[in-house]
């Protein structure tokens, strides 16, 4: 197949939209009558501005001239300003022709998305920047919120990368726009400021499942189920085939059994709730093994990954709060304690460290004793590999938690976050 | 569209205050306008998981379209006598363009095929990169593949167990730092894959991510099973009289992304030498002169980024490949693995083609159902993966540190004279 | 084996392990394992054939996808449409 490979906009686009094409089209009886399959997405090319055609691999260098405002500088003497804006990234199709209607209006029709879900909109002269950005300021929601907060460059907060939660999944153990939400709107000054030591990235996970880098970065949230599935025993042969639901688990964790419901003999399952780990797979295969417990599912904070090579290599996240309950709608002690982290960072951290880079300098002692986040035996790995993460060296410091546990065990108490 | 059934949604009308853009707000304003009962009951299911803090969606089957086994991930809703309009909600994954350019022209087309035969509710974007549009019903899954392809020439992205779709940063259409192509990489491998794309082929899923400098602003070494990232072999570039204005303190270090916290003057001794991971830089006070030492750099980046107008990454210019990433789930998370540490492409990217061939070629032959190859690496041993299955010679650079172990599979074949031995021969050096 | 025979074989082994009353839905290792002689590439071509003849259909949970035959075991919206007797 293939479509051509477009420099210029395909003349498809100029054509308005016809909602009763596919129909006559499309013939159920024989599925591959005008069929057309395989031909990628459209070509980059054609949807790129001419300042950046035209300067394409040629640019020598940028300035973050305000936070969330960028200024690049061409070889050939051109520039062009980027406005950057949040967006939650879970939003309808009216948000996106309003950012439509903006690029109409100031960039000639072209916009970009970053990799954060953050939109970016390009202009060549200081004159429309600043109208731009003025209009930008003003649109909001009906009920105040920004629609285009401008911010995520520099060192500052960046748009929370994050999965779909209660608005899509079946298999989540937490929300996941409701919660960036409420940390965004607790942490506002951080994305349009550049205040902090370093670059802070954010992301969530409402599920074991990760879709997104969540393992590496500076500050994560994972949802986590902590009770095994039900197993429905009257339902279960009806819905659900048995070899299917055996294989879909990860740890093989599941077995065939038979029941008796009513007197009646039902061919169902049994989960080794010792082995199983509540990642959900084997509810994605059949629908009698509900895993999803409002009083069991709650959040794990997770920090001082990165992903850059920059001083230092790419690391991993590391728990430091295993669990917190869910508390819709705004998760007041999730967000209470990711604000107590960045300060604590904020105070404390040199220029260029990242958390995970500041957390090695002091050491995880010095984090928990200064953030005042309680270690428990649950930050202590025992998954694959828990003895690399062991210490196994003299190099440790005198915290708070040498003199309470070692001098004086009858005052330790773990404390319960709640 | 007759009368609309509001529901009452009071925690998550919560969520329509604070300053960040609210989804909530957006998502009702469009229900409204439209009169569309999906985004009333959307709200409505969104506030019952609220208040028993669980999700009400279920999984369900297959749903796709027409020979693709991705693209489309189907969804049902457990309410369905509460909120009929959302009954089936399925979303169907539309392949981004590399590197996230969009003209509104085409924009504003898909929305209007999307207010036609879906909810009007997407993501921009999902976490692998795609488009998301996010709920509609089974019947419409047809026709709006026919719309994607015959009115806006644009195909689904992957799903399932099949190759995602690849992502990309910026690159060159705007970064100075981008040392290779990725959009145009990113574009050929997404082309040359179609296949592998919308058609199962792989014990599991299969992630490409394009990185135009270590950087490494898509994440590309903890996302992607393989990950390609751009970097120099030459020297870094230096503008000594820019050098000394970012001394002077003329220019902005890190090009202002400090700017409103006073860190004080800038120090070039503490900030950039001193932060060097491998101490190969030296900055000469008397001469005001900048010195690499270039052979023993890492590329690590930090000097360029907090100097961008002084330095510069070099010249000769190519790709790494790293081999591996992957979430926890199942032998814990793994970062890539650096197996070709250089190595120049151009389109139309033919000996990159085969290098991936081969690792799928072994992948598909001895990776386990769900093993992502990442983990079969680890199976087989890094060693036996770059030697036997890639046919490369290992070089130091493979590994971070040697094993700690002498407990080595000798092979037969190495050791002088073979495993045979002759027992009488043995015994009479060592008499019994 | 060329592409046609393999494609019989394909459809065989699926409709044994029906008739057997085993699994319905297949991944593409297990069609590997079945027949070892065949090249996972080529198997994969003529499942993925098989599927636009329609005489395949795919199985897909998100993450990873099988292949059955249209109509047989747990089908179409499963768990929706099946009723409960
Ligand atoms: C100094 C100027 C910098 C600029 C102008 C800049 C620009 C950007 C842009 C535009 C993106 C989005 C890329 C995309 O969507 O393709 C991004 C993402 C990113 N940047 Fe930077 N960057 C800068 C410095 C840095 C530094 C110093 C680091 C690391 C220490 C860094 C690490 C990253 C990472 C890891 C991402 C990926 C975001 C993700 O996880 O999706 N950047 N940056
Ligand atoms: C066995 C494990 C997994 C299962 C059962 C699973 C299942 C799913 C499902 C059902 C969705 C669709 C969510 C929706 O739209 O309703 C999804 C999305 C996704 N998955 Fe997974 N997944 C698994 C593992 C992973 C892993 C390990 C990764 C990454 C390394 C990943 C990356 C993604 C991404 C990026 C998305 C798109 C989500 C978004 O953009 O919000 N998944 N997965
Ligand atoms: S992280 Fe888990 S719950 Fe969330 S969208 Fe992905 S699979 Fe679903
Ligand atoms: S939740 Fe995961 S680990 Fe537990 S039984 Fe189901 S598939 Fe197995
Ligand atoms: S990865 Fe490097 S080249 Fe790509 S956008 Fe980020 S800084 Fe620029
Ligand atoms: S790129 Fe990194 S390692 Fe190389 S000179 Fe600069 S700071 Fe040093």
């Amino acid at each position: 197949m293939g479509i051509e490979k477009f420099k210029e906009l395909d003349p498809i686009y100029t054509q308005p939209y016809d909602p009763t094409l596919a129909e006559k089209l499309y013939n159920p009886e024989k599925p591959m009558e005008n069929r057309i399959t395989d031909i990628g997405p459209p070509y980059f090319w054609q949807f790129m501005p001419p300042v950046i055609q035209k300067n394409y691999g040629k640019w020598v260098s940028h300035e973050i001239i305000q936070p969330g405002v960028l200024k690049y500088k061409s070889e050939t003497g051109d520039v062009v300003y980027v406005v950057r804006c949040g967006t939650p990234r879970l939003e309808t199709t009216d948000y996106i022709r309003e950012i439509c209607e903006i690029a109409d209006k100031y960039c000639g029709g072209y916009v970009r998305w970053t990799t954060r879900n953050n939109v970016e909109f390009h202009v060549t002269d200081e004159e429309t920047l600043k109208a731009l950005i003025e209009d930008l300021k003003n649109r909001k929601h009906p009920n105040g919120s920004y629609k285009f907060p401008i911010g995520g460059t520099g060192a500052g907060i960046s748009n929370i990368v994050h999965t779909q939660g209660w608005i899509h999944c079946h298999t989540p153990a937490i929300d996941a726009s409701g919660v960036v939400k409420a940390i965004m709107d607790e942490l506002f000054e951080y994305f349009g400021s550049h205040k902090l030591p370093a670059k802070t990235k954010l992301a969530l996970a409402c599920c074991l499942n990760m879709c997104g880098a969540v393992h590496c970065s500076d500050l994560a949230l994972v949802g986590i189920h902590r009770k095994p599935p039900l197993v429905e025993d009257e339902r279960l042969e009806h819905v659900c085939e048995i070899p299917l639901v055996i294989a879909s688990c990860p740890l093989g964790a599941i077995k065939p059994a038979t029941a008796e419901v009513d007197g009646k003999k039902k061919k169902t399952v049994r989960i080794n709730v010792d082995r199983c780990m509540f990642c959900g797979n084997c509810y994605t295969m059949c629908p009698a093994l509900p895993i999803s417990d409002g009083e069991g599912d709650g959040i794990t904070i997770v920090v001082g990954g990165k992903v850059s090579n920059r001083i230092t290599p790419p690391e991993f996240s590391r728990v430091v709060i295993p669990y917190i309950p869910n508390e819709p709608p705004r998760w007041p002690t999730t967000v209470k304690w990711l604000k107590k982290i960045i300060e604590v960072y904020s105070q404390y951290a040199n220029k260029y460290e990242r958390i995970g880079t500041w957390i090695n300098r002091i050491g995880w002692e010095r984090f928990f004793e200064l953030t005042g986040i309680p270690f428990t035996e649950k930050c202590i790995d025992d998954y694959r590999l828990a003895y690399t993460t062991y210490r196994t060296s003299m190099h440790f410091k005198f915290t708070k938690h040498v003199d309470e546990v070692f001098n004086a065990p009858e005052n330790y108490k773990v404390e319960l976050f709640k | 569209m007759g009368e609309v059934k509001k529901h009452d949604t009071p925690k998550v009308d919560q969520l329509k205050t604070g300053p960040w853009p609210s989804f909530v707000d957006d998502i009702y304003s469009y229900a409204e306008k439209h009169k569309n009962q999906a985004c009333f009951d959307i709200m409505g299911q969104m506030e019952l998981s609220y208040t028993n803090k669980e999700t009400h969606w279920k999984h369900g089957g297959i749903v796709g379209v027409f020979g693709y086994g991705g693209g489309v991930i189907g969804r049902y809703s457990d309410q369905q006598e509460k909120f009929p309009a959302i009954w089936a909600f399925h979303t169907v994954r539309v392949h981004h363009t590399a590197g996230k350019w969009y003209h509104t022209s085409a924009l504003k087309k898909l929305c209007d095929m999307w207010d036609s035969r879906g909810s009007g509710v997407v993501n921009f974007h999902g976490s692998t990169g795609d488009i998301i549009l996010l709920g509609t019903v089974t019947d419409q899954l047809e026709p709006i593949f026919f719309d994607l392809t015959h009115q806006l020439h644009w195909d689904l992205g992957g799903s399932g167990s099949n190759l995602r779709s690849p992502a990309c940063c910026m690159g060159k259409s705007r970064c100075e730092w981008a040392l290779i192509d990725v959009q145009e990489l990113d574009y050929e491998l997404t082309m040359a894959f179609q296949d592998e794309l919308h058609r199962p082929a792989f014990p599991y899923k299969f992630k490409f991510k394009f990185s135009g400098c270590p950087l490494d602003c898509v994440a590309a070494v903890a996302r992607a099973d393989m990950s390609f990232i751009g970097t120099w072999r030459d020297d870094i570039r230096i503008d000594q009289e820019a050098v000394r204005a970012y001394v002077r303190g003329e220019l902005k270090p890190n090009a202002g992304a400090f700017s409103d916290r006073d860190w004080g003057p800038f120090d070039i001794k503490k900030e950039v030498i001193d932060l060097c991971p491998t101490k190969c830089m030296y900055w000469d006070e008397n001469e005001q002169k900048l010195y690499i030492n270039n052979s023993e750099c890492n590329r690590c980046m930090h000097c360029i980024a907090v100097m961008p107008e002084a330095l510069r990454p070099g010249q000769d210019t190519g790709i790494a490949i790293l081999i591996g990433a992957k979430a926890p789930i199942l032998e814990g998370a793994q970062l890539s693995t650096l197996i070709v540490p250089f190595m120049k492409v151009e389109p139309p990217y033919d000996e990159l083609k085969d290098f991936i061939y081969k690792a799928w070629d072994y992948w598909m032959e001895n990776g386990k159902n769900r093993e992502r190859i990442g983990e079969l690496i680890q199976r087989v041993g890094l060693n036996k993966f770059i030697t036997e299955v890639m046919g490369l010679t290992p070089i130091p650079q493979h590994v971070r540190v040697p094993r700690d172990n002498p407990y080595i599979f000798w092979k037969e074949e190495e050791v002088e004279g073979g495993w045979t031995r002759d027992v009488a021969e043995f015994r009479k050096r060592h008499p019994a | 084996m060329n592409k046609e025979e393999l494609k019989q074989k394909i459809i065989q082994i699926m409709e044994e392990k029906v008739k057997k009353g085993g699994k319905t839905k297949i991944y593409l290792k297990d069609l590997q394992r079945e027949i070892p002689d065949a090249n996972p590439r080529e198997i994969k071509n003529a499942a993925n054939e098989l599927v636009r003849e329609g005489k395949l259909e795919y199985f897909s949970t998100g993450s990873t996808v099988m292949f059955g035959l249209p109509g047989v075991g747990m089908g179409l919206e499963a768990g929706v449409e099946k009723p409960e007797e």
